[in-house]
């Protein structure tokens, strides 16, 4: 029996479980970048958030309305995105959703359309998170209150899968075991 | 609550969660937002917060943070604004349902973009809808109140 336990207690502290350990826990939190619920308002240099999902129709299409953030990621050039984006989401069926703010993430965090290996190493990159550590970047997702709302996104809109808990630990793991990325 | 619109400021004993446009047509008789979709979508209830164009359907009266401007508000038969006096000049309403969102937006624009491309007025207006397709007419009334106020401004 003791002889059991030092094989197990070996192959954990081997780098190679550490680097399942961490693919593992990589692969979790892609599952949260790239659902629609943080993926869709992640997109890049056209500033034209997305309408996509399970739960919005078979194919991914730009925001509907002409709709365009501009380079504030905001709408502050034309119509802001907070003139239908209220502070709260609404109850009614197709009603915008609503947060304490509305806006795109960065150009530099693009993550719409793009494979899990590049956003891995995205996330990795202080000059595409947000300059920001791994543990910050943890930090940001259990603080940010429109993070948060990727879980409560209203009627008629499948939430972002796990929880804002989870997907901290995740990352915490997925650093501990040396942040390892898939090779596509 | 206390709610500034139109520059007067109203008492009003409604529920936080009524949504704007409620309150401006049911409790205070201010009919010139319309009702279109309910939802955000077709513009036709558009006012501004502040200066800023918002869809008074979809915005809770207890989430309203600054001074409510509707068409009533924007200017008078007297004194337009120049929004207003370009949709008289290119004679753009046909039903007219739609127009005081339209002229709220595009007053809006004119404040952040002082001379705007067509595509600057589409990407704008687009989620105002006309049912009477007057948006050539729209476009060209948004232009030509965007020479006036840089007129007045020189």
């Amino acid at each position: 029996m003791m002889i059991r336990y030092a094989v197990v207690i070996l192959l954990m502290a081997s780098p190679a479980f550490a680097q399942d350990a961490g693919t593992a826990a990589w692969t979790a939190v892609y599952e949260v970048f790239s659902h629609p619920r943080c993926a869709n308002c992640h997109v890049g240099p056209d500033n034209v958030p997305m309408w996509s999902g399970s739960s919005y129709g078979a194919k991914p299409r730009p925001h509907g309305m002409n709709t365009s953030a501009g380079a504030s990621r905001i709408g502050a050039e034309s119509i802001p995105c907070s003139s239908c984006h209220a502070l709260q989401n609404s109850q009614l069926p197709h009603g915008p959703p609503g947060a304490h703010e509305w806006l795109l993430a960065p150009v530099t965090m693009q993550w719409f359309g793009k494979s899990s290996a590049e956003i891995c190493s995205q996330i990795k990159d202080p000059a595409r998170n947000g300059n920001r550590t791994i543990a910050a970047v943890a930090k940001h997702i259990e603080d940010e209150p429109l993070v948060h709302w990727g879980w409560t996104p209203g009627p008629g809109r499948e939430p972002a899968p796990h929880s804002v808990a989870q997907v901290v630990e995740f990352l915490k793991q997925w650093d501990a075991a040396g942040a390892p990325c898939p090779a596509k | 609550m206390r709610l500034k619109v139109n520059a007067k400021t109203h008492e009003v004993n409604v529920e936080d969660d009524m949504p704007l446009l409620w309150v401006l047509r049911d409790e205070l008789g201010i009919t010139g937002p319309k009702y279109g979709c309910g939802i955000a979508m077709c513009g036709a209830c558009t006012v501004h917060v502040d200066g800023g164009a918002v869809r008074s359907c979809s915005l809770r009266v207890g989430d309203v943070s600054g001074e409510v401007t509707t068409i009533e508000g924007l200017g008078s038969p007297e004194a337009m604004h120049a929004v207003q006096a370009a949709w008289v000049e290119h004679q753009v309403a046909q039903c007219g349902y739609c127009q005081s969102g339209q002229i709220m937006a595009a007053a809006s624009l004119l404040m952040v973009n002082g001379e705007p491309t067509d595509e600057d007025i589409d990407r704008t207006m687009s989620a105002n809808l006309c049912r009477c397709g007057t948006y050539p007419r729209i476009r060209a009334a948004v232009k030509a109140a965007a020479a006036k106020l840089r007129e007045r401004r020189s």
